[in-house]
């Protein structure tokens, strides 16, 4: 009888225990979703009223920074930033994912090397912001530049890209490189009409995503490319405004909160995008 | 198709390296577009190896001259106008401690439940949800984060806790805590997700409730990926900077509590750097602080791969 009783309440034990596990489980859980959205729903709640066609396409005018006047140089900026980054990181990126996943036959070096391109991708970008004040602001003199900052961002790029690359090249099956050259076709015909249209989505998803990081990633652009002010106009020899650097002087002069918001909320609404493009990426290479 | 001479190619050893496939046609097209991609890999990478040792070049003379490492990371303050200079950085590893202790304390339990949430228990639809909104918390820039950290912990902590300013140790760490969930989390889904089915199916066999199969099972066979998690989650909380910047305060002053101000390491450099000339001993030893923390991260890193191949490998 004794044994019985213990051994029913054990078992009421354990649904107890299952009941506050799964309890416990479900509402961290819902915290993972509370977080992103209550985040995103602030910034709109609080930003969206500040984003007016004045603030996209006007300079910053005045002092304090950021009291009146628009956000264009800055928006222009990062964008251009970016694009010098993305030129000099993807041709290196994705022919270098292309020279491992077809090209070579050496598994060693292939290991070897997406090993050291995950190293270098969890390096920290403010570690390539220091490369690029020491080595091409000051040594090669780019001073503070568009372009100097455009490398930099290319090199927090080109590990991501090329790990991203590398994993989409590698998830076309082996049997169309097998198929194609049993007919005797050249490698880099086989790669041109067989493997790339099968891995460009892939390769377009890590691209946007590197993008997107880059855009937004303040630190390496604090110590190779940005000021505070500029009336606009790109040249590749003077330094921009970004937005992510602009976000944080504005809030360290504590100057304008409402433009701070609409900077802030402008940096995500482009995360969204980005993310929106990538699962509709996703979802064209899946059909 | 012409089998080539292989003693006929000019560079020996490497000839295997750029040409694995012998027996194919090498036009001079095909050889090319090897060179080329090559070219374009051992550039890119032998670019990004350059990094690494530029900042070990910078950082050199603060290790080798003076009081050295133990100087700079135990002994000395961080005093760089006092003469002469003095320049130790225990201030700032003090406070990136701190701020990652204080975000692995909150983002690990937080980030291995959402993971057997994930894994274990989220209904199909959900779990393609929480996806999308985990990468979305990835993907939120550092300043947004400092700057949301920034609008709402600070007037809450002056309120909350009556400090004069309310930028700490504990804020930063608090927000930082956040932008490391993600990645704890995914990962650590990944590694129960991972788990053979065999292994499950015995458990729920012996009638074991989702408790003890998640808790004395599946985490045991995920180990080795869990613990990835957690270095991952650690190598991210170590290099972020922005939000540090914006949130603990910026204060040189060795950090006593959570609620003190300080300066992690990213912050000290960012703040410093361009103050320091060039040559000049500050800049070197923002440098060895870089390198420092460089080498931490990129030592888990290589824990991290190491770990990672014994999970694709099957052992656990």
């Amino acid at each position: 009888m004794a044994a019985l009783n213990s051994a029913r309440r054990s078992e009421r034990m354990r649904l107890w225990q299952d009941g506050i596990f799964v309890t416990a489980v479900w509402s961290v859980g819902i915290l993972g979703f509370i977080l992103p959205v209550s985040i995103v729903a602030f910034l709109f709640y609080r930003g969206a009223g500040a984003i007016t066609w004045e603030l996209l396409w006007q300079s910053p005018r005045s002092f304090p920074l950021g009291s009146s006047g628009g956000i264009r140089p800055a928006i222009e900026g990062s964008l251009a930033l970016v694009f010098i980054g993305l030129v000099v990181a993807l041709p290196l990126a994705v022919g270098g994912a292309i020279y491992l996943t077809e090209y070579t036959a050496s598994d060693r070096l292939r290991r070897a090397m997406s090993f050291c391109g995950e190293c270098l991708a969890g390096v920290p970008a403010i570690i390539y912001g220091l490369f690029g004040y020491s080595f091409l602001v000051v040594f090669l003199q780019m001073r503070f530049s568009l372009l100097a900052g455009g490398i930099t961002l290319g090199l927090v790029m080109l590990p991501i890209i090329l790990i991203g690359a590398y994993e989409a090249l590698r998830a076309v099956e082996a049997k169309y490189r097998e198929a194609a050259l049993a007919l005797g076709v050249s490698r880099l015909y086989a790669f041109r009409k067989n493997i790339w249209p099968k891995a460009r989505a892939g390769v377009a998803a890590a691209v946007v995503l590197a993008g997107d990081h880059a855009f937004g990633s303040a630190a390496p652009v604090l110590l190779t490319a940005s000021v505070i002010m500029s009336k606009g106009g790109l040249d590749l020899s003077s330094p921009v405004m970004t937005l992510p650097s602009h976000l944080y002087y504005l809030v360290s002069e504590a100057s304008s909160l409402e433009q701070a918001y609409a900077t802030a909320l402008i940096l995500v609404l482009l995360l969204l995008v980005a993310n929106v493009s990538v699962l509709l990426i996703r979802s064209r290479q899946g059909r | 198709m012409t089998v080539p001479n292989a003693d006929a190619k000019p560079f020996g050893r490497t000839a295997s390296l750029l040409s694995p496939f012998r027996g194919w046609e090498d036009s001079p097209q095909e050889v090319f577009a090897r060179l080329l991609f090559l070219l374009l890999l051992v550039t890119g990478v032998a670019t990004l190896l350059l990094v690494l040792v530029m900042v070990a070049r910078e950082a050199s003379p603060a290790l080798f001259t003076g009081t050295g490492l133990w100087g700079l990371l135990i002994t000395d303050p961080w005093e760089p106008l006092s003469q002469p200079a003095r320049l130790g950085v225990r201030h700032a590893w003090l406070s990136t401690l701190a701020v990652t202790g204080v975000a692995l304390a909150l983002a690990v339990p937080v980030g291995f439940g959402i993971g057997m949430f994930i894994a274990e228990i989220a209904p199909a639809t959900i779990k393609k949800m929480l996806q999308p909104c985990l990468e979305l918390l990835a993907g939120i820039p550092s300043v947004v984060y400092g700057f949301f950290g920034y609008v709402t912990l600070i007037p809450w902590f002056e309120s909350a806790f009556e400090m004069a300013t309310g930028e700490s140790l504990l804020a930063a760490g608090l927000i930082l805590a956040m932008m490391v969930l993600p990645f704890i989390a995914s990962t650590s889904a990944e590694a129960l997700g991972a788990v053979p089915r065999d292994v499950r199916e015995a458990a729920l066999a012996l009638g074991v409730n989702h408790c003890s199969l998640t808790c004395r099972v599946l985490v045991r066979h995920a180990a080795p990926g869990l613990f990835a998690a957690v270095a991952l989650g650690l190598a991210r909380a170590l290099g972020e900077t922005l939000a540090v910047l914006m949130l603990a305060g910026n204060s040189v002053a060795v950090p006593g509590s959570l609620l003190d101000r300080g300066q992690p390491i990213t912050a000290l450099i960012i703040t410093e750097l361009g103050e320091a000339g060039v040559g000049s001993a500050k800049r070197q030893a923002l440098f060895a602080a870089a390198l420092v923390l460089m080498t931490v991260v990129i030592a888990i890193n290589v824990v991290i791969g190491a770990l990672k191949r014994r999970i694709l490998h099957g052992g656990a």
